[in-house]
């Protein structure tokens, strides 16, 4: 459920609101909003030196992130715990973070560089190592002169071309050597006499070549000079990375808790700088409004009061002084219902004041997995994956919710599962005759698209419902909503009437009751109420799918155990029904679920879903978490 | 003959939906992996727009179902 807010205006002397912003960080409940414009209410500008001061602490934050960032400190180090801090302290951080970024920006330049050269060389080592003698030798001639360049092959044969080239621009007098490199390209060694130059120039600029590059390290030399050092680097290379991760580490172990800590407490003083501009002043007094739970309201009002005295006024506004969208949106729902947060997480939050759909998830969810994946195996396989995934996971993560929720699912697969009989498709059956409590899917396949169907009229009325909820406060549309669930719901009243599958004397009065029920319809919401109703029902028929996907997953199961039977070795048979059954459980777990959650997102949510609201964000320390209370 | 009849048209009502899905699916796929590389925080909208052809082919096995029985 979305928590009730209320918004509290907040008014005191004008000298006293740094001390109240401190002290509403210290509480940690207020969401700041800008408090309602007026002729006599000024907007809080920070004064010269605080804007100084609020610009000198945003640059000395950006160099710490980089530094906690750089230095993955956040991921080996726990979090700091809220201390007060100094002016002095604030300086003192701001000095050590610029020199720690300093060194850590050298730091990683280095790296980079090391490892380019690293690569550099890894590319041309089979061009280096096979010439190296000749690459040796180069400086040692004088009438001759070296080319190492690297050919691009574009069609058939490229360094056939070149040589074709020089040929026929000075003859038989040269020497040329190639080696096609392992990540593509040819690079060429070249001899030639220097008197040539200008003609070997002109046929390598035709055939477009590049110079094979030598690292920056060497200095602006060629690479006739350079080849014999750089295949010695690249055992040094190694060493000189494992010296830069020891001074990263050194950093880190000496610097890690300090830059935490100047983290949070820069982070804290910044926001408490950029509070104060929310407030609206008067010559002599200030107001700061926000919003808060209602639940905890006399919380709050307490813990202001402890900590600054009876000379503030704290006053709740009332519901028809602010709008629905204006208030910050915080979810709370039973504890067996959490994990399905996650599900609805995937979507922008629910504006304040509608409703949040995270129980019918928990409800509806669970159930659909299990209808299509239906299948005691599959079932406590996918049980036995998401326990040890909870296990893994911390408490309270993304990961753990994920793991409930697919421990929800894998239950209602099992009990599926037994009504179906099911047991990696007809295995149970054939090993141990496992009964069919329900009916078989693979047979009845008309029943299951019954129930398929007839779940997806409950859960698109209850849609409806909810939309009809939602729309309250609006006349019209709530009655527009709540004359399509009638017509939803009539619909097959009238017929299973007309096809006397319940009695026909229900007809007259349920067809009379859909016309009045589509007249009202077209009377609130025009034609397009019309054509919202038709797709209403277009969407029961798309539940059609909680039977076909566990049609076709029962379908593969039982081939898998086919397969097995047809091959003579038992130990073949066994691994290719293995094989199949493992294709078919990650098949079984990926559609359920993404049809699943398109059931939700689509056919139920599109009901009464209404997104847009804003995440409510207490005005708290840096890095503390808040959690709703009943 | 008959037989040959309804078996040619069970399967056709589920192959025609799947070739129109698999097409449909095609464009949204690459069109939402492109999305995907500039805007992650698509991807449950991706997933819905990707599964939203699939109703085609699941009414179509529907059909087919309905004709043979």
């Amino acid at each position: 459920m979305i928590v009730e807010m209320c918004r509290v205006r907040i008014m005191g002397e004008r000298d006293a609101l740094p001390h109240v912003i401190e002290s509403l960080q210290d509480i940690g409940l207020l969401h700041l909003a800008t408090p309602p414009q007026s002729d006599a209410l000024m907007t809080y500008k920070l004064d010269e030196r605080q804007e100084r001061h609020r610009r000198y602490l945003r640059r000395a934050i950006q160099e710490v992130d980089y530094c906690v960032e750089e230095l993955h400190i956040g991921q080996t180090q726990p979090q700091a715990e809220y201390a007060k801090c100094t002016l002095s302290d604030l300086s003192r951080w701001a000095c050590l973070a610029r020199r720690v970024s300093r060194e850590v920006g050298r730091l990683k330049s280095t790296t980079a560089e090391l490892e380019e050269e690293r690569a550099l060389i890894l590319k041309y080592r089979s061009f280096l190592s096979g010439f190296e003698a000749v690459l040796a030798g180069d400086i040692k001639w004088s009438t001759a002169a070296v080319y190492t360049v690297m050919l691009q092959g574009e069609g058939a044969d490229p360094v056939g071309k070149v040589r074709e080239g020089l040929e026929t621009a000075i003859g038989d007098r040269f020497e040329l050597r190639s080696r096609v490199l392992p990540s593509g390209g040819t690079a060429l060694l070249l001899i030639a006499p220097a008197s040539t130059a200008t003609e070997v120039e002109r046929v390598l600029a035709e055939a477009r070549v590049e110079d094979i590059p030598v690292p920056v390290s060497f200095g602006a030399v060629s690479l006739a000079p350079a080849a014999p050092r750089m295949l010695g680097r690249l055992s040094e290379i190694p060493a000189e990375l494992a010296k830069v991760a020891e001074d990263r580490a050194e950093l880190t172990r000496r610097y890690g808790s300090e830059l935490l800590r100047a983290r949070a407490c820069i982070h804290d003083r910044l926001d408490e700088l950029e509070a104060q501009p929310l407030s609206g002043v008067t010559r002599r007094a200030f107001v700061v409004e926000g919003w808060l739970p209602v639940a905890q309201r006399a919380e709050f009002n307490e813990r202001l009061g402890d900590a600054c005295g009876e000379a503030l006024m704290v006053s709740e506004r009332s519901e028809e002084e602010w709008e629905d969208d204006e208030a910050p949106v915080v979810l709370h729902n039973p504890r067996v219902f959490r994990p399905f947060e996650a599900v609805g997480s995937l979507l922008p939050l629910p504006r304040y004041g509608t409703i949040d759909p995270t129980p019918y998830v928990a409800l509806f969810f669970p159930l659909f997995f299990g209808i299509m994946l239906g299948d005691v195996g599959y079932g406590i396989v996918f049980a036995a994956l998401s326990y040890g995934l909870m296990r893994r996971s911390r408490h309270g993560s993304t990961l753990r919710q994920i793991a409930l929720v697919g421990i929800a699912c894998a239950v209602l697969s099992t009990f599926f599962g037994v009504l179906f009989g099911e047991f990696f498709g007809d295995l149970g059956h054939r090993w141990f005759d496992m009964p069919v409590v329900l009916f078989d899917r693979a047979e009845a396949l008309q029943s299951m698209l019954i129930i398929a169907i007839g779940i997806g009229y409950v859960h698109i009325l209850l849609g409806l419902g909810l939309g009809v909820r939602v729309a309250r406060h609006h006349r019209r549309q709530a009655i527009g909503r709540g004359a399509m669930a009638v017509c939803v719901g009539l619909v097959p009243v009238t017929l299973l009437s007309m096809l006397r599958v319940i009695p026909a004397g229900v007809f007259v009065p349920s067809w009379v009751a859909l016309g009045i029920s589509v007249g009202i319809l077209i009377t609130a919401e025009g034609l397009i109420g019309l054509i919202e109703l038709l797709s209403a029902l277009g969407n029961v028929l798309s539940y059609a799918r909680l039977m076909a996907i566990g049609t076709a997953s029962v379908m593969l199961a039982t081939v898998a155990n086919e397969m097995s039977t047809l091959v003579p070795v038992a130990f073949l048979g066994t691994l290719i029904a293995v094989l199949f059954h493992g294709v078919n459980f990650i098949l079984g777990l990926f559609a359920p679920t993404i049809h699943a959650l398109r059931l939700h997102y689509v056919e139920f949510f599109g009901k009464f879903y209404s997104s847009g609201g804003k995440p409510y964000r207490p005005f708290a320390h840096w890095g503390s978490s808040y959690q709703p209370t009943a | 003959m008959e037989t040959l009849l309804v078996a040619i048209g069970a399967g056709l009502a589920v192959g025609l939906p799947a070739l129109a899905t698999g097409w449909a699916q095609s464009k949204i796929g690459s069109a939402g992996a492109a999305s995907l590389a500039e805007k992650p925080e698509l991807t449950s909208t991706i997933i819905i727009m990707l599964a939203i052809p699939e109703t085609m082919v699941i009414l179509g096995f529907v059909v087919a179902i309905l004709i043979l029985r």
